[in-house]
């Protein structure tokens, strides 16, 4: 049945226009076409597919689900220290909490009760505040059911994959909605089947993960990740 | 001004945050290096944020100046949208602002330079309590008649590099009536940032209005 409630929660929660500070986000498209990895669309449909499949679906999934169960803060907390422990870049960590702590940031102004409370927490420890971590705490604010909010998670990580290549000028507007399109399909497959709740989070993306440690090292550098 | 309208007992004390915009090469970042001093000299505690747009050149060249502990300097990349960084989606900068209060509680004023825009670029006021726009006489003296969101809704127009007018045929007195008029008689003010000239009528107004120094 479709629920039109959530359809509108999802075109707002979902839209690259929502301010949680995602557009300055590239996670490693600007720094795979710095290095000559990624010239055009057919390039940009294998790292998104790379980034669903191989980092979102078995790492930032399996987290963001860990917190939506977890019971309080500290089982939070808990999830948040898992996350940074299995996020061997610096650079990527450091990513994940500053788009998680802005995410939070604004439920904490939308007056998002766990989102308030957790905000405290994430203040005193600089280790706390990663993004699928934040997504699953601002998806029960928001009153998302966690398909919702695993669809929220995962569609934004693609505009913003697709958004980002398009401001470096690697791809057209056109070709932005066919990768879109294309990437769609693959995240709703990759959501046909859920993980078991005991999965433990990994990602296996090395080309991703060096071009965004080696984003400190760039001379001409646009976005955070 | 509602930040800081939390003066009663119970509510956090916030620094004032201060936006500073305007088109690339205007003078931004010139005028931070010469408000550094200028607040400081008068006692303000102060921290700053740069929006560089392609490097963090803007944010080294605070941090190098010798003006102000390096850890009171913060980059924000803009992701090559330096109006939505500080418009449509101010978070980064916020959650900047915020941390750097965390990290500095007696800081009393913030501030956030822009990367270089054009005329439409204006700050959010849930990022900024008050915003200045900055443009140049080699600009051309015909900026204030496009009536740029940037030079009418800002809260102080500054019009630098007033020692090139002579140079580029510009009628420095016409650009400054013509923009107090589009401005409907809100502040314009004129600086040579390189010589500092100008500078000390900022920080008054920045002292009288934002401050509430008086």
């Amino acid at each position: 049945m479709f629920d039109r409630g959530e359809a509108l929660a999802l075109l707002q929660l979902g839209d690259s226009a929502f301010p949680a500070g995602g557009f300055a986000f590239s996670w490693g498209i600007e720094g795979l076409a710095a290095d000559g990895l990624l010239s055009d669309r057919d390039d940009l449909d294998r790292v998104i597919a790379d980034h669903l499949a191989q980092r979102w679906a078995s790492m930032d999934r399996i987290l963001l689900r860990r917190a939506w169960r977890a019971a309080d803060s500290d089982a939070i907390a808990a999830v948040d220290r898992l996350a940074e422990a299995t996020t061997p870049s610096a650079e990527m960590r450091e990513g994940s909490r500053r788009a998680g702590r802005a995410l939070l940031g604004v439920w904490v102004k939308l007056a998002g009760r766990l989102s308030v409370s957790y905000r405290a927490r994430v203040s005193a420890d600089p280790r706390l505040g990663h993004l699928a971590v934040v997504q699953a705490i601002t998806g029960r604010d928001a009153g998302l059911s966690l398909d919702a909010a695993e669809l929220v998670s995962g569609w934004t990580l693609i505009t913003g994959l697709a958004s980002a290549a398009v401001r470096l000028g690697l791809i057209g507007h056109i070709d932005s909605q066919q990768s879109l399109a294309r990437a769609r399909a693959l995240l709703a497959d990759l959501l046909a089947d859920a993980p078991d709740d005991d999965a433990m989070p990994s990602s296996f993306t090395p080309f991703i993960d060096i071009a965004v440690s080696r984003g400190p090292l760039r001379a001409v550098r646009m976005f955070t990740t | 001004m509602s930040r800081l309208a939390l003066t009663h007992a119970d509510a956090p004390m916030t620094a004032a945050r201060v936006g500073i915009g305007g088109p690339v090469g205007s003078g931004k970042t010139a005028l931070v290096e010469q408000l550094i001093p200028a607040l400081q000299a008068r006692g303000i505690d102060i921290a700053v944020i740069t929006n560089d747009l392609v490097t963090a050149e803007d944010a080294e060249r605070v941090r190098r100046s010798g003006l102000i502990d390096p850890e009171r300097v913060s980059a924000v990349e803009a992701g090559a949208c330096p109006h939505t960084v500080i418009r449509e989606d101010p978070t980064l900068n916020i959650e900047a602002a915020d941390e750097l209060e965390r990290r500095f509680p007696g800081v009393e004023l913030i501030l956030l330079e822009s990367g270089g825009d054009n005329l439409a670029s204006t700050f959010s006021r849930d990022l900024t309590d008050f915003w200045m726009f900055v443009i140049d006489v080699a600009g051309g003296d015909d900026i204030p008649r496009k009536r740029g969101p940037g030079v009418i809704r800002a809260d102080l127009l500054v019009i630098n590099k007033v020692d090139l007018a002579p140079h580029v045929g510009v009628d420095l007195a016409r650009m400054q009536r013509e923009a107090t008029e589009v401005r409907g008689g809100r502040p314009v003010l004129l600086t040579n940032c390189r010589r500092g000239e100008g500078v000390d009528a900022i920080v008054d107004l920045l002292e009288r209005e934002v401050l509430f120094r008086t």
